[in-house]
């Protein structure tokens, strides 16, 4: 196959609707379960003295709004989140997430330092902004039930390309951070006690959440496993992209790479749970629908939504 | 042009794919390369500088009591939405850019309105406290962080009283 060819079939070779669709429905409604309890207005009276704007901030001249204004606007986000998740006025509602969500999720990174749990989400929002993630599983889609015929194939392009960039950010995450570690500390990260030193470090109430185990020190008295896990870190996220091509390995990296983020959060601290939301994206629901029992299936088969690709 | 797959989508819905998917991987492969930052895009360098020192240096907020005790506020509650990184981190970066004055004052003392604040609408169960304390705390590292309430030294930044504390 030609340079040209895999590239045309790596966007846009013709995916089901069902990929996306219920992708952006699990995605968008664990998010805003996820965000539901969480209270963006506190960071509208943080004094101006902690505040050392991200350049997103700074270029745009975005300002700190105040606690009402806060309120108002995550409001405004966490009802359009719950309408992308049920795919109501879908287009519009991913653009006020990925708009309003862009603004609050970035807001605190503007406080001390930039976190790195939150920032896949936002090119998230973008990327599905701009997809049809709303022509399948939607109440969109059930609206439109008589004109069906009249919208796109369910098996399309556009059905492809929104889920595969959001994979490769996802992969390009992690290849930074190995990049970075390779970068800027060479094979000392995995050969020092660097690791060991770090798991210990992170006892000291010093992450933005405590480790949920203190399994860290444990590990840190054992160079075998330090040594290990620092090996295996380096090689999952070097070698992450490799997810996007190989079938083979597609489920291993993606397990290894769920592994990796659930591991720093249990024996780290730093809070990267909604990160993980991301991995809807690598399930074929398609397939996953398709091998549901016909019981479960009948009742779902409204209309457009879980129709036989063509 | 032969673009398998995409017939049914407008030259102009391609070329904007095209430029968004190139937006989305050279804005990350940009970061990666100059290893700079530009949220929601960075070159995520978490973890990545290798640690030689046992000692951990750390900017801790501790706050008095009217009996003159101080306590470490290290409860995610007292301070919310700050944390114990962004808060530590936050303040560092004020010291080191401008010492100990006006801004690194204004900051524990805003700290200090927000623990007192949260605890008057009950959000947390800390002391009262009449004053706040910015140190840079030394703990010589060591595993499950025994030590932790007996630093190896401590060295004062900051001291705020709060107005009308008694």
């Amino acid at each position: 196959m030609s340079a040209s060819s895999r590239w045309w079939d790596f966007w846009f070779r013709p995916t089901s609707a069902t990929d996306l669709g219920l992708a952006r429905l699990l995605f968008f409604g664990l998010l805003a379960l996820f965000y539901l309890p969480y209270d963006f207005s506190g960071w509208g009276d943080v004094s101006r003295a902690f505040w050392q704007p991200l350049w997103l901030f700074d270029r745009v001249h975005l300002p700190l709004f105040s606690v009402q204004t806060l309120r108002v606007m995550q409001i405004v986000w966490k009802i359009a989140l719950a309408c992308a998740a049920v795919g109501l006025f879908t287009r519009a509602s991913i653009a006020v997430v990925a708009i309003l969500g862009t603004y609050l999720l970035g807001l605190g990174h503007n406080f001390g330092q930039p976190y790195h749990f939150d920032a896949l989400l936002v090119l998230a929002f973008w990327i599905l902004a701009c997809s049809r993630a709303g022509d399948a599983w939607s109440i969109d889609a059930w609206r439109r039930r008589p004109n069906a015929t009249a919208g796109l194939p369910l098996v399309h392009a556009e059905y492809r390309w929104p889920i595969q960039l959001i994979l490769v950010a996802q992969s390009l995450v992690f290849f930074a951070a190995g990049v970075a570690k390779l970068w800027t500390s060479g094979s000392e990260w995995v050969v020092s006690d660097h690791l060991a030193l770090l798991l210990q470090r992170v006892q000291y109430n010093i992450s933005d959440a405590d480790p949920l185990l203190s399994w860290g020190s444990f590990i840190s008295m054992h160079p075998w496993l330090y040594h290990g896990m620092a090996l295996s870190t380096v090689v999952v996220e070097t070698g992450f992209p490799i997810a996007l091509f190989s079938r083979r390995l597609r489920v291993p990296m993606v397990l290894a790479g769920m592994g990796l983020i659930i591991g720093i959060r249990a024996l780290m601290g730093p809070t990267f749970e909604q990160f993980l939301f991301i991995n809807l994206f690598w399930v074929p629901w398609q397939r996953v629908v398709d091998h549901l029992p016909a019981r479960v299936r009948k009742p779902l088969a409204v209309g457009p939504l879980v129709e036989e690709p063509q | 042009m032969n673009r398998p797959f995409t017939q049914h989508i407008s030259r102009t819905r391609l070329a904007f794919i095209h430029l968004l998917i190139a937006g989305v991987v050279g804005g990350s492969l940009y970061d990666i390369v100059t290893r700079q930052e530009h949220w929601p895009f960075s070159n995520y360098p978490m973890f990545a500088r290798v640690h030689h020192s046992r000692v951990l240096t750390w900017y801790r907020l501790f706050g008095v009591t009217a009996d003159d005790r101080e306590v470490p506020l290290v409860e995610p509650a007292y301070l919310w939405p700050l944390d114990q990184s962004r808060l530590a981190i936050g303040l560092r970066t004020v010291y080191q850019e401008e010492g100990n004055g006006p801004r690194l004052h204004d900051a524990v003392a805003d700290a200090l309105r927000r623990y007192e604040r949260r605890r008057e609408e009950g959000r947390h169960k800390g002391p009262e406290l009449r004053g706040m304390r910015l140190y840079s705390v030394d703990w010589d590292v060591v595993p499950y962080a025994t030590n932790l309430d007996h630093p190896s030294s401590r060295t004062l930044l900051v001291d705020v009283a709060r107005s009308g504390a008694h």
